[in-house]
């Protein structure tokens, strides 16, 4: 049969999208896939060469990767915790109809489209030695720090900024979960006596899980990918304690280069987020399964 | 009292979260230097301007606020025809390869953005187009997730008023510009407001398809003049994060609604 004239429209429609996922969709996909075998400086693209599993080797066997996969783990484990609980503790309070409830989801929402950037240069000058933490320190009485260039304290004060900057948007997400579990379920329940622990353990908590899951999920790929903090505050310092993976990818591919290896390095976070991803996924249905 | 507990914590968390906020437009205003010796110094004793005056006088940060806007003007509008034409010829042409094509924008979802960062920027530098609008724009005019949103939406939306213009003779094109179109107004606003968000944030693809001070949009400005070697000006550099962050300030407040649906139309469906 030969193309009607609807397939031809359906065709043309879709023509943008086509040409956007062959240009920058499929192609980078599978270059990045070559080049991750491949030796490539773009300032010496004749010297480009094969070079099989040899970046992956390399990379196996990088001391500085696996500090920067650490450093990530870390960075994930010790924000994501927080994040959600204190982003659920807040859609409680919201969805409990408190007065002036609209202008509190706003301030609360408010960091979320600020850019990162901004938000991590005021967080700078906040962390700074003469900045806005020491002041209230030294106001309780307590010495300060130069906290950004402390390594043991570096990347936990980059983890707290984060949590103040991503709450309000986990927030807004669990508020729509609450507001999708159906009402006559709290009443019947108040009803039969159940207290309000029990609610938030029988109807609240089941009732939010796939919101639940959906947060922890996207956060996690999210903390991952670190990156604008670390540019704008410490670029992998002091002592490659704030270096994450998505930093050293850059490091090495626009700075030393290495674009070959820094496609091997991309290539090792698409599967390290892939896994992860499904591990969640499975813990989900594995747990819900077992809570049934 | 249980109300009077939850107003506290409300007020405890809004407190955190507008102070830092609050600080930067202290800063911005100080006339008396940045240095703090204590909380008395949070707010400026000897408010000024001149930061702000510097700021916009000195050119570059000018520069960059005109870049950011161009960039995210172009790549709004793209999204919002192409996003719906895509998604309209998806939803409403039922072609053989139309399930294929949908599996590659969910494809596009899961793919992270650092996988394609070293091939995009070899290409465009082959291309000679680093440094350039077409760099900024070109790979952003039509992104997975909206046309994602508007097929969604489209599932909602009988096509009888398309078949009725049909028949009275209207070819596809004015069935879709204006039939399709209008119709789609309540995503097109989640879509265009959402767009504009995330490309006037965006720093990761600027930041390494630009090379030039006179190219860089408003996040990458900032950031590299903070990593600058030289002192940092910090009064004039919250001054310009302040300015930065106005437009978008003003989109939120007036389209929260919009914002707010956009985030959990992706959220919903899983």
């Amino acid at each position: 049969m030969a193309p009607s004239s609807q397939e031809r429209a359906g065709f043309i429609f879709t023509i943008p999208w086509l040409v956007t996922f062959a240009a920058f969709g499929l192609f980078p996909v599978l270059f990045s896939l070559g080049l991750s075998f491949s030796r490539f400086n773009p300032a010496r693209p004749g010297a480009t060469h094969w070079v099989g599993l040899a970046n992956y080797a390399e990379l196996a066997a990088d001391g500085t990767f696996w500090q920067s996969v650490g450093n990530t783990a870390f960075f994930a484990m010790g924000t994501i915790p927080f994040t959600t609980g204190i982003a659920l503790a807040l859609a409680l309070l919201l969805h409990s109809r408190p007065p002036a409830g609209g202008f509190f989801r706003t301030a609360l929402f408010v960091p979320t489209v600020i850019s990162l950037v901004v938000v991590s240069l005021i967080f700078r000058y906040v962390y700074a030695p003469i900045g806005m933490l020491n002041a209230f320190l030294g106001w309780l009485g307590i010495g300060g720090k130069a906290w950004l260039q402390d390594p043991n304290f570096a990347l936990p004060a980059i983890m707290a900024m984060d949590v103040w900057a991503a709450v309000g948007y986990y927030m807004i997400l669990m508020l729509a979960g609450l507001k999708a579990i159906p009402r006559e379920i709290y009443d019947s329940a108040e009803v039969d006596g159940a207290g309000w622990w029990a609610r938030l353990w029988h109807i609240t908590l089941p009732g939010l899980r796939p919101m639940l899951l959906f947060v922890v999920v996207i956060n996690t790929i999210r903390s991952l990918q670190v990156f604008v903090e670390i540019v704008v505050m410490t670029q992998g310092g002091p002592l490659n304690r704030t270096l994450t993976v998505v930093y050293y990818l850059y490091e090495t591919a626009f700075y030393k280069l290495r674009m070959g290896y820094g496609s091997a390095i991309a290539y090792a976070l698409f599967a390290i987020l892939f896994v992860v991803t499904l591990v969640q996924l499975r813990a989900f249905r594995f747990s819900r399964a077992v809570g049934e | 009292m249980k109300r009077i507990l939850i107003i506290l914590a409300l007020v405890f968390f809004v407190l955190t979260t507008l102070i830092p906020l609050v600080w930067m437009v202290s800063l911005s205003v100080r006339g008396e230097g940045t240095v703090l010796r204590g909380v008395s110094d949070l707010l400026p004793r000897q408010p000024t301007l001149d930061h702000y005056r510097e700021v916009w006088a000195g050119g570059a940060f000018a520069r960059f606020f005109l870049n950011s806007s161009i960039v995210a003007t172009l790549v709004v509008a793209g999204n919002l025809v192409f996003a719906s034409m895509v998604a309209y010829g998806l939803a409403r042409f039922r072609t053989r390869g139309s399930k294929l094509v949908m599996g590659t924008v969910l494809g596009m979802l899961m793919i992270p953005k650092q996988v394609t960062m070293v091939p995009l920027y070899v290409l465009m530098a082959r291309l000679g187009l680093i440094d350039s609008y077409w760099a900024l724009t070109l790979p952003f005019l039509v992104d997975a997730l909206n046309i994602f949103l508007v097929y969604q939406f489209l599932q909602t939306v009988p096509p009888d008023l398309e078949d009725a213009a049909r028949i009275d003779g209207a070819g596809e094109a004015v069935v879709f510009f204006r039939i399709v179109m209008p119709l789609l107004a309540p995503v097109l606003a989640v879509v265009g407001i959402n767009t504009f968000l995330l490309n006037w944030n965006s720093f990761l693809y600027p930041f390494i398809l630009t090379a030039s001070e006179h190219m860089r949009t408003l996040p990458v400005g900032l950031a590299l003049y903070a990593q600058g070697q030289y002192s940092i000006d910090w009064g004039s550099l919250m001054a310009g994060s302040v300015l930065s962050v106005i437009p978008v300030l003003v989109v939120f407040f007036l389209f929260q609604r919009q914002i707010v649906s956009g985030l959990t139309a992706g959220a919903v469906k899983g």
